[in-house]
């Protein structure tokens, strides 16, 4: 049984379509990361695997629940940390814990266990009798995921989880998520690529309300992107010689003395080889890595923060 | 017992926020004391009465110095000797009206004959004549003797109620202080949807149930702290509590749970706590047709149907009954329409949350 399972899974508003036929299949104890720019669908998706929004088409299960016939089971065995970090400002650390975790129907002792184990690995017990409200973005978002933690849920939900933060807290949050990696199921948007890149197991890339890819970021990698390049850094690289090189190679740029080609069986050792045949001094050449962010430009066509 | 839970957090979020606290503590006390302070000193005042005396003979100085002798009148000084100056003060709103005593007044008292006396007031103000009328009839008979007798005896009775202003507003201002719980609720429950903490909450096992219990549950001690302002104030100001405080209490009690249950009615449909100050546009005129500040006795018929079918004039007017004395069956039916509409309204926002809420 799959922790996730959905079945062209559609929400519109007022006929507008948020969500076009989403089918994911989420593993137990899997980190899965649903990839893609504001708008493109992630929130609705959660926002309906949580029961808040009814799908206008479409099934979904969590852990073998029917969102629609059984939100109540499935909102007993999931965790949400939404994307706006929603907590009650004028509670303390202690007091947010003890609210989601006694409506889950823990006992005083369990939920004070509970929070003392999270606030230490979030880092908050020193705050922890503090109210919210004078708290920075980090810590609240750290509470949050605490929160959406507390009555120990199978499935977690992570909205946008690191949205706003700067880079120090994103990269302390990033290590909280992924102290959590095998031990529960997680389901996580982001728009951030090294984010998806960095924590999931496996990503789906979404656009428009539709998954337009899936795998890991291996596989999506090696397998989407069509071409490869290479950056090679040289002296006495003549005009001849760059018309020579657009004739065989897709793409070709020339910064300085910098020239990054671009080609779907790009072989650099001809290439090297080619420029120094042509009296080329070649100071370095790169193969250039790819990105998630180049395998979304290669299937939308457009930028990740379009 | 997760509406505990949620009515715990919702407690705390109000008794935190010293600004909201302060409104819904502050309110009641400060419309007690300014509408108490500008009325408890009002006693019932005698009717300040202007004379035209155009017989000017002894019985007509004799009759004028009776009706100074009477409690309820009080003679406007001077007394006129023409009417034409009196007319013209009444014209100018200088006096409110005169009683004029034409020539032959003697000669027709002492005829036996028909005595003819004038009120002049203005049409604009016809109760003046409709209250003074009466009083003038009454005296002149007992002073004039004039044939058939009338035997009207003016007698001041004693009341248990000390200020008949203060026992007449109290129940009223305090029924629209409870009024206030409808904005201050629907402003909780919007804002938490708006800011998106109910969405937070609304992904955990709670019942719709659960949710209106739990913002309900926080207003239950401001509603009885403010009802004990109220009346506290208010019997500091001169309220006399004639009939049972408990059932008066009740009374409070039950238009402070509809006033909550309309407060999680709207809380469902606003979209932003900014929207919350919408709420006073039924607020203020329901207080008014309910008779919180004056009578509903001249209300068109159908402003007072409205006004009978919701419950806060059921509020105002049992609460004053059974303050001025009043069993509490006499206001039985009062009691069951806030009863009902408490029902209703709690019922109607469990339904109203689960459309709402999921969508």
């Amino acid at each position: 049984m799959n922790a996730v399972q959905t079945f062209k899974l559609t929400k519109e508003f007022d006929g507008l379509v948020a969500v076009n036929g989403v089918d994911l299949e989420i593993k137990k104890g899997e980190l899965f990361s649903l990839l893609g720019p504001n708008g493109a669908g992630k929130t609705t998706t959660i926002r309906m695997l949580c029961c808040l929004l009814k799908p206008t088409r479409g099934t979904a299960s969590i852990l073998g629940y029917d969102i629609a016939k059984e939100p109540f089971k499935v909102k007993k065995l999931i965790g949400v940390s939404p994307q706006d970090t929603v907590l009650s400002e004028r509670l303390n650390c202690w007091e947010n814990l003890a609210l989601i975790g006694k409506v889950h129907g823990l006992s005083s002792n369990e939920v004070k266990r509970r929070s003392k184990e999270l606030l230490e690995t979030m880092g908050l017990m020193e705050r922890a009798k503090d109210q919210v409200r004078k708290f920075s973005g980090g810590m609240k978002r750290r509470l949050s995921i605490a929160m959406a933690l507390v009555h120990d849920p199978e499935l977690l939900f992570l909205d946008e989880p690191t949205l706003g933060l700067d880079p120090q807290a994103r990269r302390a949050v990033w290590e909280y998520i992924a102290e959590l990696k095998g031990k529960k199921t997680i389901l996580l948007t982001t728009h951030y690529m090294e984010e998806a890149d960095f924590l999931s197991e496996r990503i789906g890339i979404i656009d428009e309300g539709r998954v337009v890819a899936l795998g890991t970021s291996q596989e999506l990698k090696t397998n989407l992107l069509e071409m490869r390049s290479m950056v090679v850094t040289a002296e006495n690289i003549t005009a001849e010689i760059i018309a020579d090189l657009q004739s065989k190679y897709s793409r070709l740029e020339k910064v300085k003395e910098k020239l990054r080609i671009s080609h779907k069986d790009l072989d650099f050792k001809e290439i090297v080889d080619y420029l120094h045949s042509r009296g080329v001094t070649v100071y370095s050449a790169v193969l250039e890595q790819p990105t998630l962010e180049d395998v979304f430009i290669q299937i939308t066509g457009k930028k990740l923060r379009d | 017992m997760k509406f505990w839970e949620i009515g715990k957090r919702n407690l705390k979020e109000i008794y935190r926020n010293r600004v909201v606290l302060g409104f819904l503590l502050g309110m009641p006390l400060a419309f007690m004391l300014v509408f108490c302070s500008a009325f408890a000193g009002e006693q019932a005042s005698p009717i300040a009465m202007s004379i035209v005396d155009e017989d000017h003979s002894q019985s007509s100085s004799a009759f004028i110095q009776y009706l100074g002798s009477i409690e309820a009148i009080e003679l406007n000084e001077p007394i006129y000797s023409e009417k034409s100056q009196a007319q013209e003060d009444l014209e100018d709103s200088r006096i409110s009206f005169y009683l004029f005593i034409p020539s032959g007044f003697e000669e027709a008292k002492q005829a036996q004959q028909t005595v003819n006396l004038e009120l002049v007031y203005k049409e604009a103000d016809p109760m003046i004549g409709l209250q003074v009328k009466p009083i003038i009839e009454a005296v002149g008979s007992e002073f004039l003797g004039v044939a058939p007798p009338l035997n009207v005896e003016l007698k001041g009775t004693e009341s248990k109620i000390k200020n008949e202003t203060v026992n007449f507003f109290a129940p009223g201002i305090a029924v629209f202080g409870l009024m206030i719980l409808i904005a201050t609720g629907a402003g909780m429950i919007a804002g938490d949807r708006e800011k998106g903490f109910l969405a937070r909450m609304l992904t955990t096992p709670a019942k719709p149930w659960d949710f209106i219990l739990g913002y309900s549950l926080p207003f239950i001690p401001v509603l009885i702290i403010s009802t004990l302002i109220y009346l506290g104030v208010g019997m500091a100001m001169g309220l006399t509590i004639v009939g049972n405080l408990g059932y008066a209490f009740l009374i409070f009690f039950l238009i402070g749970l509809c006033s909550i249950g309309i407060a999680m009615i709207v809380g469902t449909l606003l979209k932003s706590e900014s929207q919350a100050p919408i709420c006073w546009v039924f607020i203020v005129p329901m207080a008014m047709i309910s008779g919180a500040w004056f009578s509903v006795e001249g209300m068109p018929s159908a402003v007072k149907s409205v006004a009978g079918a919701l419950p806060f004039i059921h509020a105002i007017d049992g609460s004053r009954a059974i303050i001025n004395g009043s069993s509490l069956s006499a206001v039985m039916p009062d009691l069951y329409w806030l009863v009902g509409w408490a029902v209703v309204l709690f019922a109607a926002g469990i339904v109203l949350f689960r459309k709402k809420m999921v969508s």
